[in-house]
C-alpha cells in the first residue's frame, strides 16, 4: 500500500537485498530488515565487499546496524542480475592484500606530487585550513 | 518502575478495589502452567506467566513485578499517572509478534492471567464493562454473530493486547492489530481517565458502550469514539461519528488507509475465528515466502505504518507554500497538465495518483514554564520554547581608524551584499503578490496594493540608495550592486515593476558608466541579461530621453581634446554595450519616423547625435566591434538620414546590418 506517491521511502525496500555505500567508502551488500525515521538501517546476513579493480572479495560480517547519517546511498539488488557482472571474485586474503598494494602505490605517488611540488614553491593546502572567503 | 502504593483503610464490600494500592509486587518464580484450571490448552504464555499465589483472592492483585497496577473503574480514585510518550518512540512489541514466526523461546510476558479467569455472573458485581467484554460468551454480548464466530480472543490475541496495555503506553497502531474483538480490549479503562489522558490513546469507549445499551444518546462529554470499530459494530447501534482525536495529525491519506487496514484485519480476522485453530487457505502462499525467508517480517507492519506516519507527519505544514515551494508548483502544473489532457483527449482518465501536503491549521502556544504549589521562587528551566540566555555576548563596532583599506572594501561589499538580499526578500514579496491577490477577499485587496506599492518604493531606495531627502548625485551605491552578479540579475527582475521614470533612471546610470561595468562583468557576462527588460523600458521613452540616452552611452559630444572616444570604444566592443546601443537607436528611430510632430529642439538633438555617432561608428575598425544580440531592422533607414550612399554602405558591411552578407 503506496501511502505516499513520488517519494523516497524505504517500506518498500524491507526484506530486500540491498548494497549500502558507507560515508567511510565501505560497500556493504544485505537484507533490508528494519528501517525508521532517520534512516537508519538493519541489515542481515551483510556482507562487505572490496573492490580493487576488476576483483573483489566478500568478508561475512553478520548483522549490521548503520546509522542513518552515514549512509551515502544505498540501492536494491536484483538477484537474478546479481551474478552477471564482469567482476571477478576472489578469496579474502587475496583482496585484501590487493587493496593494501593499491593504497600503498597511492601513497607514494601523493608523496612524489607533494615533493615535486614544494620543490618549485607551491604547496596544496589542506582541506581544513582553507579559508571560505 | 514501581508505582508507590499506600495500604488503603479496609475495602468496601463489593466495590472499588482500593487494594490495587497495595504493595503487592512481588516477582514470583514461575511455576508450572498457571490456568491449568480455566485453560486446559498450554500455551506458550504459560511458561512465561509469573506465577499467582494459590489462594483466591477478592482482590485482584497484580503479582508481575514491572506492570502497573491496575486502574480502578471509578474515576474517584485517580490511576497513576500515564507517561506521555514522545513521538519518536518506536510501538512497544507485543509480546508474541506475529502468528507467522517460530517462537524460539519463550519471552516473559506481563500478562494479567486474572482476567482470564473471571466469570462473574453478568452485573453482578459492580465490574468494569471491559472485564464483562472478555468474558467469552458472556450473555451481554446481545449481537447476532454466530457461535463459531463469537470475539473469544485466542490466548494469543489477549496477550497482544493486555501486553500492550500493559506499560500503559499504548501507540493507535495497537489497535489496527486488535482481530476479531468486538469491545474494548482494555480492561478497567474508564472514559474519564482517559479524556484527562494522552492525547495518544484511542479511545475504547465506543465499544463497551455498545454493550450496555443504555444510554441511546452517548452524553457528550464522553470520549468521542473511533468510528473503526464503530462501523464495526452497525448491526448493535448507530454511533455518532467523531473526530479520533489521536488520528488528526495524521496524513488524510494515512488515516483512510488506516481505517481500511483495520476493516481488513477485522475481516480476515473474523474469517480465521471461524475456521477455528487451522489459518485458512490464503497462508499457504503465506507460508511459501516464510520457508523461502525465515527472516521476512521482522518489521512488522505496524511498524511500518508507523515510520510511514512519521514521514507524513513530516509533510504537513501551517504554510505549504512557503514550506514546499517547488513541489506546490509542480503539483499545480502537473495538475494543468492532466487537466489540459483531459479537455481533448477523449482517453480513459489515468487516475493518478498524487501526494497531497495537508495544510495544518497553525496553533497558537503560549509556553508557561512550570510552576509548583508551596515552593518559592520559579524553576530555572531551559528549553527549546523558553532559552535561557547563557551569554552575554556584546557587539563592540570597530573604530575607522583601525581599519586597513582592504577591510573597508571587504565591509562595503558585504553591505553591498546584504542590501542586495535585503532587496531580493523585498522583491519576491512583490512578485507574490499576485497569487495573493486571488487568494484574499475583497475588502483587504486595497490594502495589499498599498503594501506592494510601498514594498517596491522599498526596492527603489535601496537600489539607488538611501537619503532620501538629498539628491541622488552619486551612482556609487547602484555601481556597487551592479557590479556583483547577484545585483544585475536583481536589477533585471526589478525593472519590471518600477514606475517609468524610475526605470528610466536607472537606464541612464547603466549607460552613463557602462565602461566600468563592462570592465567588471568581463569576468561574468551576465550583463546581456539586462537587455531584455531594458528593451521594455524603452517601448516607454520619449524622444528626448532616448537621446540623453544616446548621450550617455556614446559619450557625446565630446570635449575637442580627447583623441578617441574611449567610452564608445568600450561601448562598441562590448557585446551588451553593442546590443544596447542598437536598441536605443532603433527606438530612436522608431520615434522619429513615427511620431510627425515632435519638437523641433529635441529634433535637432537627435540629429546632431546622430550625426556624431555615425562619424563615430565609421571611423572604428571593424575588427573591433563585438557581436550583437540582435540587430534591429530599422537601423538602415536610421542611417541613411545622415550619411551619404557611400557611407551608407560602409556602414552597412561594417555593421552587417544587411542580412546574407554575413
Amino acid at each position: 500500500m503506496n501511502y505516499m506517491p513520488g517519494t523516497a521511502s524505504l517500506i518498500q525496500d524491507i526484506d530486500k537485498k540491498h548494497l549500502v555505500l558507507l560515508r567511510d567508502g565501505r560497500t556493504l551488500i544485505g537484507y533490508l530488515r528494519s528501517i525508521d525515521q532517520f534512516a537508519n538501517l538493519v541489515l542481515h546476513q551483510t556482507v562487505e565487499r572490496i573492490h580493487v579493480g576488476k576483483k573483489y572479495g566478500d568478508i561475512p560480517r553478520g548483522i549490521f546496524v548503520v546509522r542513518g547519517e552515514n549512509v551515502v546511498l544505498l540501492g536494491e539488488i536484483d538477484l537474478e542480475k546479481e551474478s552477471d557482472t564482469p567482476l571477478q571474485q576472489v578469496s579474502i586474503e587475496e583482496i585484501l592484500e590487493e587493496q593494501r598494494v593499491k593504497q600503498q602505490a597511492k601513497q607514494e605517488s601523493e608523496k612524489l606530487k607533494v615533493q615535486a611540488l614544494k620543490e618549485r614553491g607551491l604547496s596544496v593546502p589542506r582541506a581544513d585550513t582553507l579559508d571560505e572567503y | 518502575m514501581q508505582a508507590v502504593h499506600t495500604r488503603e483503610p479496609p475495602q468496601q464490600p463489593g466495590g472499588l478495589n482500593s487494594s490495587i494500592w497495595d504493595s503487592s509486587a512481588v516477582l514470583r518464580r514461575i511455576r508450572g502452567p498457571l490456568l491449568a484450571q480455566e485453560m486446559p490448552s498450554v500455551s506458550v504464555l504459560d511458561y512465561a506467566l509469573p506465577q499467582r499465589p494459590p489462594q483466591a483472592r477478592d482482590e485482584e492483585r497484580d503479582p508481575s513485578e514491572r506492570a502497573l497496577p491496575r486502574r480502578s473503574s471509578s474515576p474517584i480514585i485517580g490511576s497513576p499517572p500515564v507517561r506521555a510518550v514522545p513521538i519518536g518512540t518506536p510501538p512497544k512489541q507485543a509480546a508474541i509478534p506475529n502468528f507467522n514466526q517460530q517462537i524460539l523461546c519463550p519471552k516473559p510476558v506481563h500478562i494479567r492471567a486474572t482476567m482470564q479467569q473471571r466469570y462473574p455472573a453478568p452485573y453482578g458485581e459492580r465490574m468494569s464493562p471491559n472485564q464483562l467484554c472478555n468474558v467469552p460468551n458472556s450473555s451481554l454480548l446481545g449481537h447476532p454473530f454466530p457461535h463459531s464466530v463469537s470475539p473469544v480472543l485466542t490466548h494469543l490475541q489477549r496477550a497482544q493486547l493486555l501486553g500492550g496495555a500493559q506499560a500503559g503506553r499504548m501507540s493507535p497502531s495497537q489497535f489496527a492489530r486488535v482481530s476479531g474483538l468486538v469491545g474494548s480490549p482494555l480492561p478497567s479503562v474508564n472514559p474519564k481517565l482517559l479524556q484527562g489522558r494522552v492525547g495518544q490513546m484511542m479511545s475504547p469507549a465506543g465499544g463497551f458502550r455498545a454493550f450496555f445499551g443504555a444510554p441511546p444518546a452517548p452524553p457528550p462529554s464522553q470520549l468521542p469514539h473511533p468510528p473503526g470499530p464503530g462501523s464495526h459494530l452497525q448491526n448493535l447501534r448507530p454511533q455518532p461519528q467523531m473526530f479520533r482525536p489521536d488520528t488528526t495529525h495524521l496524513h488524510p491519506q494515512h488515516r483512510r488507509l488506516l481505517h481500511q487496514r483495520q476493516q481488513q484485519n477485522r475481516n480476515q480476522h473474523r474469517s480465521l475465528n471461524g475456521s477455528g485453530g487451522d489459518r485458512g487457505g490464503h497462508r499457504s502462499s503465506h507460508q511459501e515466502q516464510i520457508r523461502k525467508d525465515p527472516y521476512a517480517n521482522l518489521m512488522l507492519q505496524r511498524e511500518k505504518d508507523w515510520v510511514s506516519k512519521i514521514q507524513m507527519m513530516q509533510l504537513q505544514s501551517t504554510d505549504p507554500y512557503l514550506d514546499d515551494y517547488y513541489y506546490q508548483n509542480y503539483f499545480q502544473k502537473l495538475e494543468k497538465l492532466a487537466a489540459a489532457e483531459e479537455v481533448h483527449g477523449d482517453g480513459p482518465k489515468k487516475e493518478r495518483t498524487k501526494l497531497i501536503t495537508p495544510q495544518v491549521a497553525k496553533l497558537e502556544h503560549t509556553y508557561k514554564p512550570v510552576q509548583f504549589e508551596g515552593s518559592l521562587g520559579k524553576l530555572t528551566v531551559s528549553s527549546v520554547n523558553n532559552p535561557r540566555k547563557m551569554i552575554d555576548a556584546v557587539v563592540t563596532s570597530r573604530s575607522e581608524d583601525d581599519e586597513t583599506k582592504e577591510k573597508q572594501v571587504r565591509d562595503k561589499r558585504r553591505q553591498t551584499l546584504v542590501t542586495i538580499e535585503k532587496t531580493y526578500s523585498l522583491l519576491l514579496d512583490v512578485e507574490d503578490y499576485e497569487r495573493r491577490y486571488l487568494l484574499s477577499l475583497e475588502g483587504e485587496r486595497p490594502a495589499l496594493m498599498g503594501e506592494r506599492k510601498q514594498k517596491i518604493c522599498d526596492i527603489y531606495d535601496n537600489l539607488r540608495g538611501k537619503a532620501p531627502g538629498q539628491d541622488r548625485l552619486s551612482d556609487d551605491h547602484f555601481m556597487q550592486i551592479m557590479c556583483i552578479r547577484k545585483g544585475k540579475r536583481l536589477v533585471a527582475r526589478i525593472l519590471p515593476f518600477l514606475a517609468p521614470e524610475q526605470a528610466a533612471d536607472v537606464l541612464m546610470a547603466t549607460a552613463r558608466n557602462l565602461p566600468f561595468l563592462i570592465k567588471k562583468d568581463a569576468q561574468d557576462e551576465v550583463l546581456p541579461c539586462l537587455l531584455r527588460p531594458f528593451s521594455h523600458v524603452l517601448y516607454h521613452l520619449p524622444l528626448g530621453t532616448v537621446t540623453s540616452l544616446v548621450q550617455q552611452l556614446t559619450n557625446l559630444p565630446q570635449s575637442a581634446a580627447a583623441p578617441t572616444n574611449l567610452h564608445l570604444t568600450a561601448v562598441l566592443q562590448n557585446k551588451f554595450g553593442l546590443s544596447l546601443l542598437y536598441l536605443v537607436l532603433s527606438r530612436g528611430e522608431e520615434l522619429q519616423s513615427s511620431d510627425t510632430n515632435t519638437e523641433l529642439m529635441q529634433d535637432n538633438q537627435w540629429t546632431e547625435l546622430m550625426l556624431m555617432a555615425t562619424r563615430e561608428l565609421l571611423r572604428i575598425p571593424q575588427g573591433a566591434l563585438a557581436k550583437p544580440v540582435s540587430i534591429p531592422s530599422n537601423l538602415i533607414s536610421l542611417f541613411s538620414r545622415y550619411v551619404d550612399q557611400q557611407k551608407l554602405n560602409l556602414l552597412e558591411t561594417k555593421l552587417h546590418l544587411v542580412q546574407g552578407i554575413r
